[in-house]
């Protein structure tokens, strides 16, 4: 399979100060109805949307479907989006993010977490999914990540990728929730500094 | 918010990553619309993990695509919201100095998949009611279920957070369809098996609904139902959303 480069409309950082935001315009016309400019926001956002479900849904038909569901969502709500929240990239990422947590954890009270505690013994996508080549973006979010303290780290990773809840987390880690949640936070500002997202 | 002033302002972090659970996040979402300085932790925690995001990018499916722009070619898109009834924060400051007659004013907030919309006035009347009922040490919020039309997608979302002890719920619903001509939504407490109406529930057009309820029992259940538009003293139509405690 080809390798495919997110061009810089997929970053999320370029919302910040004067620059414009360079998906708001398709998502306005998108908001018009306009199909073509909905399939151009498609390309640029599916690989980022397609890759943070199923980084937490890990089961690929499941995540496809929550995928699909982001995008119909993007659609019906792309009138309402508001640049003053932030940037399309990041609007998307949050309803990706929030679609595959609500999967996960109806799954988890209707299966009683079962089928999550299987997936664990699945190998990690990175060795089954051809991944798309971002590099730049990739080396320093991994950067970023290397600056936290591995307790901030875990804490963060289990919350967002693993789907867990701060209580659950401090459950997981056999620590007191305040000092996950102070973790959670003193690693959130961390990576904040370190990537940006001022706005 | 009453109960949890200290802590709710640490909570942005967690709320970014969807890390607060059911009752922590209906709080958080009440409160940080007017609260600068989580605000700005929200906007600046989700620029930051969308980055987080974009670095886990593959390649999807050749077949989604497809299926996706199959869909959105059978899905109304909702209408944007009017400039006079979003609120800036100019506004808001200005509105606040006029007093509490504004904030009374059928303040709604609308959260949107993460979205989030200010309407009217600061701070929302519903957001302090249920910041009320949150705060209660017997609160319990419940999202009911909406059987086949939640897997549909076009069935809305309804929640009810209540406490028994403080006699009050407030019930939060987003894209509830238009009710038929002539019919309403009905809401039922269901208490030793007997329904109670509670209110007739009228969605605006685009589908939010932000209800403040006084309530005499505790609750096994909460319903839904289509009813005549007056409303019915006890259940007649379908079962739109049912929620058993």
């Amino acid at each position: 399979m080809g390798v495919l480069r997110l061009g810089r409309a997929a970053r999320a950082d370029v919302a910040e100060g004067d620059v414009p935001d360079p998906l708001g315009g398709l998502l306005r016309q998108a908001g018009r109805g306009d199909h073509e400019a909905f399939a151009q926001l498609y390309d640029e956002l599916a690989p980022m949307v397609v890759g943070v479900v199923l980084r937490v849904v890990r089961d690929p038909s499941q995540s496809e479907e929550v995928a699909q569901e982001v995008f119909v969502e993007l659609w019906r709500l792309a009138a309402r989006y508001d640049g003053m929240k932030g940037s399309v990239a990041s609007w998307a990422a949050t309803m990706a993010h929030r679609r595959a947590i609500d999967r996960v954890r109806s799954e988890q009270s209707a299966r009683n977490r079962v089928a999550r505690e299987v997936s664990n013994l699945v190998p990690d996508h990175d060795d089954v999914v051809e991944r798309v080549e971002t590099t730049l973006d990739q080396a320093r979010v991994r950067r970023a990540l290397d600056m936290l303290s591995p307790l901030q780290r875990e804490a963060l990773e289990l919350a967002y990728f693993g789907g867990h809840t701060y209580r659950e987390v401090a459950v997981l880690l056999d620590v007191a929730e305040g000092t996950v949640k102070t973790r959670i936070r003193d690693g959130m500002i961390r990576l904040r500094d370190e990537l940006g997202g001022a706005q | 918010m009453s109960s949890n002033d200290i802590d709710i302002h640490h909570l942005g972090a967690a709320y970014a990553l969807d890390a607060l659970d059911e009752r922590e996040r209906m709080a958080f979402e009440a409160h940080y619309p007017s609260c600068e300085v989580c605000r700005a932790d929200v906007l600046a925690f989700r620029a930051t993990l969308s980055q987080v995001a974009a670095a886990q990018s593959i390649l999807p499916s050749p077949t989604l695509k497809g299926r996706v722009m199959a869909e959105i070619a059978q899905t109304r898109q909702l209408s944007p919201l009017l400039p006079d009834r979003v609120t800036d924060l100019a506004e808001r400051r200005r509105r606040r100095t006029m007093g509490g007659f504004l904030a009374a004013a059928a303040a709604v907030v609308l959260v949107i998949s993460g979205a989030l919309v200010l309407r009217g006035g600061d701070p929302p009347a519903y957001a302090e009611a249920l910041a009320e009922v949150l705060g209660q040490p017997d609160a319990r919020v419940l999202t009911l279920d909406a059987g086949d039309r939640r897997a549909a997608g076009d069935g809305g979302v309804v929640k009810v957070a209540w406490s028994s002890t403080g006699r009050m719920a407030v019930l939060v619903a987003d894209g509830l369809p238009t009710a038929p001509d002539g019919a309403a939504y009905e809401l039922w407490l269901i208490a030793d098996g007997e329904p109670q109406p509670m209110n007739v529930l009228e969605a605006a057009a685009d589908g939010e609904l932000r209800v403040v309820l006084d309530i005499d029992d505790s609750p096994d259940s909460w319903g839904v139902t289509i009813e005549p538009a007056d409303g019915s003293p006890a259940p007649t139509g379908e079962i739109l959303f049912l929620g058993t405690v």
